[in-house]
């Protein structure tokens, strides 16, 4: 029993690196276009379908694949925010969270319904990165490709941070979002920053698509549950707090898990976890709305 | 109300009578569908238009009242009428107690909560097999043992009607003042005198119980319920019907709600480009005509017709 929960928390740990990289793009987007992102599940879906037909009609290894799919998400970001955003900044739109939310989610639906008919409604599983498992923990096995999943997300979000902390982008970004007047002023284009952010926010929700893809195959709706985990995550981390983000994601990745494991009746786990995971979010929202680290609300626009 | 307006209710009524006769028996199917999701599409127009609250759990309180009324007919042997009170009242109740609870939230937050809401709802749906028969879907008694839809049809008419013309008076009232002068701005409208927690649940419980009558009607007349109902797709299907209509009029919605309808079923045999399509709808929509396609059409047709009139109208729509 102790070992099927230590694999449990181990998973755990993999799916919460996962979770981290889709709800830190979340939180990226959110603190720089001031919307939320009620798409960015269906653009982690299209990332994982990216990987794969770069794997299978261009013939690219699975790990510069995956870098590959980044970056074809990055600029399909950067075309949805050029076709549909931009009337975000302009002065003419009142409502402007009212009108993110409604284009966000019919986007959600568009992308969610056009999947089943450009890749088809059956699962796809690109192959692995490598085959086989790792013994641990005595006779239980974790697979290479949890393994290399977690590593290259992790590998990713060491990168995000050094490229927000330590690069003349990630400090635009970040004036961006604390005030977009005065990083105006400094002359900092904002219009540009919004690309980059909704962009970048894009290429780590692909990135995450393209990982998983080996481990849970792909499919049209693969964006539903991770889309409003996210929202859990980012939430649980405080709107807007990239650090705050990886740690709730890694906190709920855990906790899911062994909430499965621990659960007197195992068949209805897998279905409840979800659930869980948005019931406790209703209780944040409801009780600590700043998240758990008590990090000041973030006033909307 | 002026005369051309009358005239046009007239014509309407007459032709909204005399429908069933007019076209065959899959059509009238089609127009039943059609109106139950009018009356979902205009009380979310109500609560997200007029009132300011982005609710995605809508499809949670049709669950609500649909499940309601299957269960206690199922477990219980209530008769069918009087679940459907015990639906419509089930939906209100809920939608008091979420209505309330998301009282401090706004925007996007409400729009995740009541999201949430209405996942954690049908994934409880779904797994609870023994209940309510899971992702199969239970069985509901017909409530008419007729051998055509023609009662239903004269039902869900009555229903769309009562339902639209009451919240387009709570609209044109006091009450809708107080809703938009919320949605506009929640500490001038307290500032200016409205008791904004009582106008605010008051909206969430008028939405939803009108939810949970489209629900409990739905239930009998397709004969099985399934969590389906609740899903996110139904959701954005709702959406855009009010949005196509325009966000903040009530017969837009309804219009909005019977054409994108019977746009989905005319291009079925396109089958999945059809839901596409309507996502498309959404989006072009919102990116090119907030104000919807329906309404502000409908005013310039008016326009065209009564330059002075249409004037006037456009200043009551303001």
């Amino acid at each position: 029993m102790l070992d099927y929960i230590l694999i449990q928390a181990a998973n755990g740990l993999v799916i919460g690196v996962m979770f981290a990289l889709i709800a830190t793009g979340l939180t990226i987007i959110f603190s720089i276009l001031k919307i939320v992102n009620f798409a960015h599940g269906e653009i982690y879906m299209m990332g994982g379908y990216f990987g794969y037909y770069v794997i299978t009609l261009l013939g690219v290894p699975p790990f510069p694949a995956v870098l590959v799919a980044m970056a074809i998400t990055f600029l399909f970001s950067i075309g949805l925010e050029r076709g549909l955003l931009t009337p975000l900044y302009s002065p003419r739109i009142e409502r402007k969270a009212d009108y993110g939310i409604l284009i966000t989610f019919g986007l959600s639906v568009f992308l969610r319904n056009i999947a089943i008919i450009l890749f088809g409604p059956f699962p796809l599983r690109p192959p692995s990165f490598i085959e086989g498992s790792l013994a641990v923990f005595g006779g239980l096995m974790i697979s290479y490709d949890r393994l290399v999943a977690a590593g290259g997300g992790l590998l990713l979000l060491v990168a995000l941070i050094w490229f927000l902390n330590r690069t003349v982008w990630g400090q635009a970004l970040n004036a961006v979002s604390q005030s977009r007047e005065s990083a105006s002023i400094v002359g900092i284009n904002s219009e540009r920053m919004y690309m980059l952010a909704f962009g970048v926010g894009g290429a780590l929700a692909g990135g995450a698509g393209a990982l998983i893809a080996p481990i849970y195959s792909l499919s049209p709706s693969m964006g539903l549950v991770p889309d409003t985990q996210a929202f859990v995550i980012v939430i649980l981390g405080g709107l807007g707090s990239v650090s705050g983000t990886i740690i709730a994601a890694l906190l709920l990745g855990i906790s899911q898990n062994l909430f499965i494991a621990l659960l007197p009746d195992p068949s209805r786990g897998p279905s409840y976890a979800n659930a869980f995971g948005l019931f406790i979010m209703m209780l944040v929202l409801l009780f600590r709305p700043t998240g758990i680290f008590g990090r000041h609300a973030v006033a909307m626009d | 109300m002026r005369a051309p307006d009358l005239a046009l209710v007239a014509v309407l009524a007459l032709l909204a009578a005399a429908f069933p006769f007019l076209v065959n028996a899959y059509w009238l199917h089609v127009m039943i569908i059609a109106m139950m999701f009018a009356i979902m599409a205009a009380s979310w127009s109500l609560l997200a238009g007029h009132a300011g609250q982005f609710s995605f759990g809508h499809m949670g309180f049709v669950s609500v009242g649909g499940y309601t009324a299957g269960l206690l007919a199922h477990f219980l042997g209530l008769p069918l009428p009087l679940g459907m009170l015990a639906g419509v009242l089930a939906a209100a109740l809920v939608g008091c107690i979420i209505g309330w609870t998301c009282l401090r939230m706004s925007g996007p937050y409400l729009a995740i909560f009541t999201m949430a809401f209405s996942e954690v709802l049908r994934i409880t749906i779904v797994t609870e097999v023994e209940v309510t028969g899971g992702a199969g879907g239970m069985s509901v008694p017909q409530l008419f043992h007729a051998r055509t839809d023609l009662p239903y049809y004269y039902l869900i008419l009555a229903l769309l009607v009562v339902s639209v013309g009451g919240m387009m008076l709570v609209v044109a009232s006091r009450w809708g003042l107080f809703f938009r002068a919320i949605r506009e701005n929640e500490q001038a409208a307290a500032a200016a005198g409205v008791k904004v927690t009582r106008f605010r649940i008051l909206a969430f419980a008028i939405a939803s119980s009108l939810a949970g009558l489209a629900g409990t009607f739905y239930a009998p007349y397709i004969g099985i319920l399934t969590p389906d109902i609740g899903s996110q797709d139904q959701m954005g299907l709702v959406v855009a019907m009010a949005i196509v209509g325009g966000m903040e009029s009530l017969p837009g919605a309804v219009a909005g709600a019977i054409s994108v309808e019977f746009l989905i079923q005319a291009l079925r045999s396109y089958g999945q480009w059809r839901l596409v399509l309507f996502g498309a709808l959404l989006l072009f929509t919102m990116r090119f005509a907030r104000n919807g396609l329906l309404a502000p059409a409908w005013l310039r047709l008016r326009s065209l017709a009564a330059p002075r009139a249409a004037a006037l109208a456009k200043e009551a729509v303001r």
